[in-house]
């Protein structure tokens, strides 16, 4: 093997890499630093609803249990069925004087590609399929386990891509946009709504309470328990 | 008389990085600040994310994307982001000309929406960011707290900007009657896109901790 393969393997050795850095650094559970301004707190549990801000910059550094992990995972569930239901039912069908066309968001996204915009069907897949898919797929593999008082396996990879795919899934904008979408076209054409608008409705709703708590609690819990 | 600030002085709390500590941006956990050694780089004991102080050149990256959005900017707006076709004709709509059918045609509501998340939010979050990344250079103590705010703001927004992407996406795969009226996306419409994405890249490199600089406690 090259020095360049050997680098590649070990950089996606993470255990190694764990256990490289678990022996020399010293950690402290008990303090909160702010992400936005580096001024640092000591922890203290919080109540239900209640908010944490940072004393300096005011950011939000923490939200008293909203809902708890078991709450989450029955929600991420039910994330997971509506976007299934939203994937496989029309969105809107428009009906122009007896000619009827159904949308659902494969076929947007495939009349897209067929029309010669490749990077854009590939930016409106990921952004309302792919990355809101792996959302709800990472919280329930990680969520599942700690039903039962277990840590996931390949925690890590697990929690870090969630945090990476949170950030680029866009099914709240992309729901605003298909009602923007249905407004357009009413002049044209009379509209019916279908039970992907619904479902997409509800997954904006569901993945945002899901959502509510941040992934820092998330980690702080998942890592404590046993594998 | 003047009211007299009950909390400490803002840049007298002490940082993470002056107490030879650091929070990791991935998980939060808190842990001793390391010195970089040859070919490792400090990694958090918890999650195994690189832990630094400070993003490494976070103002040259946010510089970088933010004039990839202006760049990107120009044809976004002024090409055409779909077309309609029909018996008729071929009609060519840019962002602006969508925004003018919507409130021509009674919603200014929505047009209100969509010029606020394809026009206004752009165009904010590029100055914004701007303003941002020259205060942080200037190390500026200049309305901090406001900055801060400014920086979450553009954070929250940021990714509303695509919902112009997404109406053209639905109405092409709505919009399917052959030759009596479809709808076709257009150049413009992946400049649009690459603007948001552009944008969004450079809020994420932007350091909101360099808003607070440190040397501050010591003047």
């Amino acid at each position: 093997m090259d020095v360049a393969t050997r680098r590649w393997i070990r950089r996606l050795d993470w255990t190694a890499r764990l256990r490289a850095s678990k022996a020399a650094v010293t950690t402290y559970p008990d303090l909160v630093v702010c992400e936005e301004c580096d001024a640092v707190h000591t922890r203290r549990e919080l109540q239900t609803g209640e908010v944490a801000r940072c004393i300096r910059c005011g950011s939000k550094m923490g939200v008293g249990h909203v809902i708890a992990f078991d709450g989450q995972l029955a929600l991420a569930l039910g994330a997971l069925i509506v976007f299934i239901i939203g994937n496989v039912s029309p969105i809107v069908t428009l009906d122009l004087r007896g000619l009827r066309s159904t949308a659902t968001l494969h076929e947007a996204i495939r009349s897209t590609w067929d029309a010669g915009e490749h990077l854009v069907a590939v930016l409106a897949g990921a952004t309302t399929f792919a990355f809101p898919l792996t959302v709800i797929v990472l919280r329930l593999w990680v969520l599942l386990p700690l039903a039962w008082g277990r840590r996931a396996k390949v925690l890590i990879p697990a929690m870090r891509a969630l945090r990476w795919v949170t950030r680029w899934s866009m099914v709240e904008v992309f729901m605003l946009g298909t009602l923007i979408a249905i407004v357009r076209s009413a002049g044209l054409a009379s509209v019916i709504l279908g039970a992907g608008i619904f479902s997409f409705a509800a997954l904006t709703i569901l993945l945002a309470a899901v959502q509510a708590s941040g992934l820092h609690d998330l980690w702080h819990r998942a890592s404590e328990l046993p594998q | 008389m003047s009211a007299t600030p009950v909390a400490p002085p803002l840049q007298r709390i002490a940082t993470a990085r002056e107490q030879g500590l650091v929070g990791c941006e991935c998980c939060g956990l808190v842990s001793q600040l390391q010195q970089p050694m040859a070919r490792r780089l400090p990694r958090c004991p918890r999650c195994a994310y690189v832990l630094h102080p400070r993003k490494p050149q976070s103002l040259q990256r946010t510089a970088a994307y933010l004039l990839a959005a202006v760049v990107f900017y120009v044809p976004a707006n002024v090409l055409p982001v779909m077309a309609t076709v029909s018996f008729l004709g071929t009609d060519e709509h840019t962002i602006l000309g969508g925004i003018h059918e919507l409130w021509l045609s009674g919603s200014w509501e929505l047009a209100v929406i969509v010029f606020i998340a394809s026009i206004a939010v752009p165009i904010l979050k590029i100055a914004a960011l701007a303003l941002l990344s020259y205060t942080a250079h200037r190390q500026s103590l200049w309305r901090q707290r406001d900055r801060a705010g400014l920086y979450r703001l553009i954070e929250t927004v940021g990714h509303w900007s695509m919902l112009d992407v997404f109406v053209v996406v639905i109405l092409v795969g709505m919009v399917r009657f052959g030759s009596f009226a479809s709808v076709a996306p257009e150049a413009g419409l992946l400049a649009f896109g690459a603007v948001v994405i552009a944008t969004m890249l450079a809020s994420a490199s932007f350091d909101p901790r360099l808003t607070w600089p440190d040397s501050v406690r010591n003047g």
